[in-house]
């Protein structure tokens, strides 16, 4: 199996304190893959250190063997990082359609003037992207909200809206932030489904952060556990989750 | 895909009825004009009602669309208006046909406006909300000020500047175009209701065109969630910067229009200062944020108000503030809405249980 | 000596701004709206003033209470009608709104006391005073203004740092909805905030008249806006940033006037708060502000 993202001892502070510190990871093609934690462990931060939100102090991140460290957003998004949010931003005003469509923007070009003067292009890449859009929504069973404004979603929808705009950039790597953070027991379990089909149907690989554990044992092939900015434990998702340092660090003393 | 293809054609009817709206009003004002029936008080304000269609069309853009809070569009409108009455005085002796100088001096502006907005933008969209208002209040002031200091001439050795008086520009005759405070004295009257309502078109066209593209959907998620856009690799300097920019360069077609209606040009605090901005951004508050339509709807009532008030003098300004505060308290403040809501509601009832006796 | 003498003039002008901006800075620390009617307080303050002092021939003492009054009366009001049925709509509208309130001033101004200036005695009765063998002279109206505006900084560090209804304002400011569990009067707090600062408003109406005598229906306008200048020059929301801002854009303003162009100060100090905000973006000592992702 090859790699996709191979993380070496990653590491940032805020003004003296080390919030992430000696982090180290690897995660295979096409694998589900857990970071978890209690809270307050840097779980977070290490997807903003991976984004580009945050430039890391030091540590070498590489995906799909491009070391792509220090670069910004825009540029690791384009490199083939998507990612959702812990608390969901959406584009909350435009519609759900229009949220997967800017998604797609860097996939799919026309200039600026061939929208202003509706040439050709512009309407044979419009329809492009109505149709791949579509279909990614399709995915999430939205095709009947695409007209909403997104802020009108039920929640749970909101979510699946957010990864399916994370999709439509066309990643390697997905990370998750918390996907079933508010959702009852069944809308985990869909959760759980879609999250494999999303491994399957588009062959992704796929790391998350999640505090359900349910969740996590269901569908996690491998798992991180970091504490304090640091990494615990790593290894296969039962050992780790039996492991007495990681009860321990949930449960405390 | 069919609820898509509906959504696109509900847009396409709403645009239509935009240009629909204005090519209507002109058909009537020009029959109007025509016939005789139409006072030369309103004569008078069909040019700047146009022009202020094409501002608010302008800062909506900036403030509805992308979400930034710019209280120095008048600056735009001040540089496409000396720019464009430089250009007109300098070709007002050569061979050079009218329309066609006219029609160089409107590219002049939008480019002269564009270039400013470019430049401050860079600096200005790095701030966020109230502060990023009161830099852009400050560039406006700055154009203002500069402009009515700047003296310009041009002699057989060229052209001269001067921040400080006509003698400074050391000329050997020649003309001098720009004379400070004074301005510019003389410049032809191009504009018209025609060519206003014209670019006025041009405007929405380019405004709402924008806004239902791959742009403009780039230019709202950003103004949505910034994080979330650059998260999808959005480049959120390069989408600022083109809405303020674009945005930038219809001002300065406002301020061509401005400049070629009245026969002076004085960079003056009523028409180019920080006033005029908030002027123009109450009709975009007023329109409806993000509104086009709405901004084009507002500018026309706002300006025509105080003129039909005309006769109460004194009272009129006063009546338009208390219009002004009434009208933000009636369409956003939470209570009033409730009574609104209300009141609507006991009608309905009235309605539905008149009915049901019937 | 006239470089001290232009010096000391921009300090009495920069006090003026520094004791409007105070106001400004209240305001917005506690409602989060950029009052642009607070200029036309301080109009309405000299105008109330100059009917006490020279229509109705009270004197001082009595005439800087009748304005300060005056001014707080109508702070408070302002606030009720047109600000706090707007507290929770968006922050456009409130602008507008202030907006609308400035020009409704302005215009009862006029309808009333008409656009023609009214010449106002000033306030101060001190000589002036003469130093450096009379090289050097400083205006009773100097002194004053730049003791007032001291005056009134420490006092009102004082009270917010030292009194509970400081201290509410300071909660308020930082979270209208912990303030309210933790049983502060947020209504009240956000009235108090308003007379102050419209009382303040009236005393920088009578100096800045005292000063520059000519009084007309729009004289709040451009010390209203240099002071918000000043306000977001020093960090909007901070007490000693309203001070140090006005402060600076008084000395600045005057230095300019002074040495390079009288008819290019306003640009010069435009320049000055845009080039501050770009190495500072939010003031001299506004606190930066992070966005958790």
């Amino acid at each position: 199996m090859a790699t996709m993202l191979k993380v070496d001892s990653l590491g940032i502070s805020f003004g003296g304190l080390k919030a992430v510190d000696n982090f180290n990871v690897e995660i295979e093609k096409n694998e589900l893959y857990g970071l978890i934690g209690p809270n307050g462990a840097g779980k977070t931060t290490v997807f903003n250190l991976l984004t580009g939100v945050y430039k890391p102090t030091n540590g070498q991140i590489s995906l799909d063997g491009d070391i792509i460290t220090g670069l910004d957003c825009e540029a690791i998004s384009k490199k083939g990082i998507a990612r959702t949010f812990q608390n969901i931003r959406l584009f909350s005003q435009l519609s759900v359609l229009d949220n997967v469509k800017v998604g797609l923007h860097n996939n799919h070009g026309y200039s600026t003037l061939d929208g202003i003067f509706r040439t050709p292009k512009f309407r044979k890449v419009e329809k492009e992207m109505d149709e791949r859009a579509m279909e990614l929504l399709g995915v999430f069973e939205l095709e009947d909200y695409c007209t909403y404004k997104a802020s009108n979603l039920p929640y749970g929808q909101q979510r699946k809206l957010e990864i399916a705009r994370a999709l439509a950039t066309g990643p390697k790597l997905l990370l998750l932030d918390e996907p079933a953070a508010g959702m009852n027991p069944n809308e985990t379990e869909e959760l759980m489904n879609t999250i494999r089909l999303v491994r399957d149907k588009f062959d992704m690989t796929i790391l998350l952060i999640e505090h359900d554990m349910k969740l996590v044992s269901g569908i996690c092939d491998r798992l991180t556990v970091l504490n304090f900015g640091q990494v615990l434990k790593q290894g296969n998702t039962q050992d780790v989750l039996h492991d007495p340092e990681v009860v321990k660090a949930y449960l405390g003393d | 895909m069919n609820k898509v293809n509906a959504e696109k054609q509900k847009i396409t009817r709403s645009n239509l009825i935009t240009f629909g709206m204005v090519i209507i009003a002109y058909v009537i004002v020009e029959i109007m004009l025509k016939t005789g029936n139409i006072s030369s008080l309103f004569k008078g304000l069909l040019v700047p009602l146009c022009i202020y269609s094409i501002l608010a069309v302008s800062l909506n853009l900036v403030v509805g669309i992308s979400g930034e809070l710019s209280l120095g569009h008048a600056g735009f409108m001040c540089v496409g208006a000396f720019t464009s009455a430089t250009w007109s005085m300098l070709m007002s002796g050569s061979a050079m046909p009218a329309g066609l100088r006219f029609f160089i001096a409107i590219v002049i502006g939008a480019v002269s406006a564009a270039f400013f907005g470019f430049i401050i933008g860079i600096p200005v969209l790095r701030l966020k909300g109230d502060y990023l208002a009161i830099v852009t209040l400050a560039f406006g002031e700055i154009i203002k000020n500069l402009v009515n200091a700047l003296y310009f001439g041009i002699d057989a050795r060229g052209a001269h500047f001067s921040l400080e008086d006509s003698m400074h520009l050391n000329m050997e005759g020649g003309d001098i175009i720009i004379k400070g405070a004074q301005g510019i004295t003389g410049t032809p009257k191009n504009s018209n209701f025609t060519i206003g309502v014209v670019l006025l078109i041009v405007a929405l066209f380019i405004v709402l065109n924008l806004i239902n593209s791959r742009t403009g959907r780039a230019i709202m998620a950003i103004r949505d969630n910034r994080i979330a856009a650059e998260s999808v690799g959005l480049n959120v300097t390069k989408f600022k910067l083109l809405a303020f920019t674009i945005s930038a360069a219809i001002a300065g077609v406002g301020g061509v229009l401005y400049a070629h209606n009245l026969s002076s040009l004085q960079a003056l605090p009523k028409n180019f200062g920080y006033n005029q901005s908030i002027m123009i951004l109450v009709f975009v508050v007023m329109g409806g944020i993000g509104n086009i339509r709405g901004s084009v709807v507002a500018a026309v009532v706002l300006t025509v108000l105080p003129e039909l008030l005309r006769g109460l003098s004194d009272y009129r300004m006063l009546i338009y503030a208390i219009v002004l505060i009434l009208m933000m308290l009636f369409t956003s403040a939470p209570s009033w809405i409730q009574y609104r809501e209300r009141i609507l509601m006991s009608f309905k009832k009235n309605k539905t249980e008149r009915k049901e006796k019937d | 000596m006239s470089f001290i003498s232009y010096l000391l003039n921009g300090l009495s002008l920069g006090s003026v701004y520094a004791i409007i901006a105070l106001g400004y800075t209240m305001v917005y620390g506690i409602a989060k709206m950029l009052n642009f009617a607070h200029g036309d307080i301080l109009m309405v303050g000299g105008y109330a003033a100059f009917i006490a002092f020279n229509s109705m021939g009270l004197p001082v003492v009595v005439a800087i209470p009748v304005s300060m009054v005056v001014c707080t009366l109508l702070g408070i009001t302002i606030e009720k009608i047109a600000y706090k049925p707007l507290r929770k709509a968006n922050s456009l509208s409130v602008l507008i709104t202030a907006i609308g309130v400035s020009y409704l001033l302005q215009n009862l101004a006029q309808i009333i006391f008409t656009a023609n200036p009214k010449s106002f005695s000033s306030f101060v009765g001190m000589k002036p005073l003469k130093l450096a063998d009379g090289q050097l002279t400083i205006s009773g109206e100097t002194i004053v203004t730049i003791v007032t505006c001291v005056v009134i900084v420490v006092g009102l560090v004082t009270f917010i740092n030292k009194t509970k209804a400081g201290q509410a304002m300071l909660a308020v400011s930082e979270d209208k909805g912990a303030a309210t569990l933790m049983g502060v009067d947020v209504n009240g707090t956000i009235s108090l905030t308003f007379a102050i600062g419209s009382a303040l408003a009236a005393i920088g109406g009578i100096l800045l008249c005292s000063a520059y005598p000519t009084l007309t229906p729009t004289t709040g306008a451009m010390p209203g806006i240099k002071a918000f200048v000043a306000a977001v020059l020093g960090g909007i929301g901070s007490i000693p940033g309203a001070f140090i801002g006005g402060i600076i854009l008084g000395v600045l303003e005057n230095l300019a006037k002074a040495y390079i162009s009288s008819k290019l100060s306003d640009a010069i100090v435009f320049s000055v708060l845009i080039i501050v905000l770009l190495v500072k973006p939010t003031g001299i000592l506004g606190k930066k502000i992070m966005e958790k992702v």
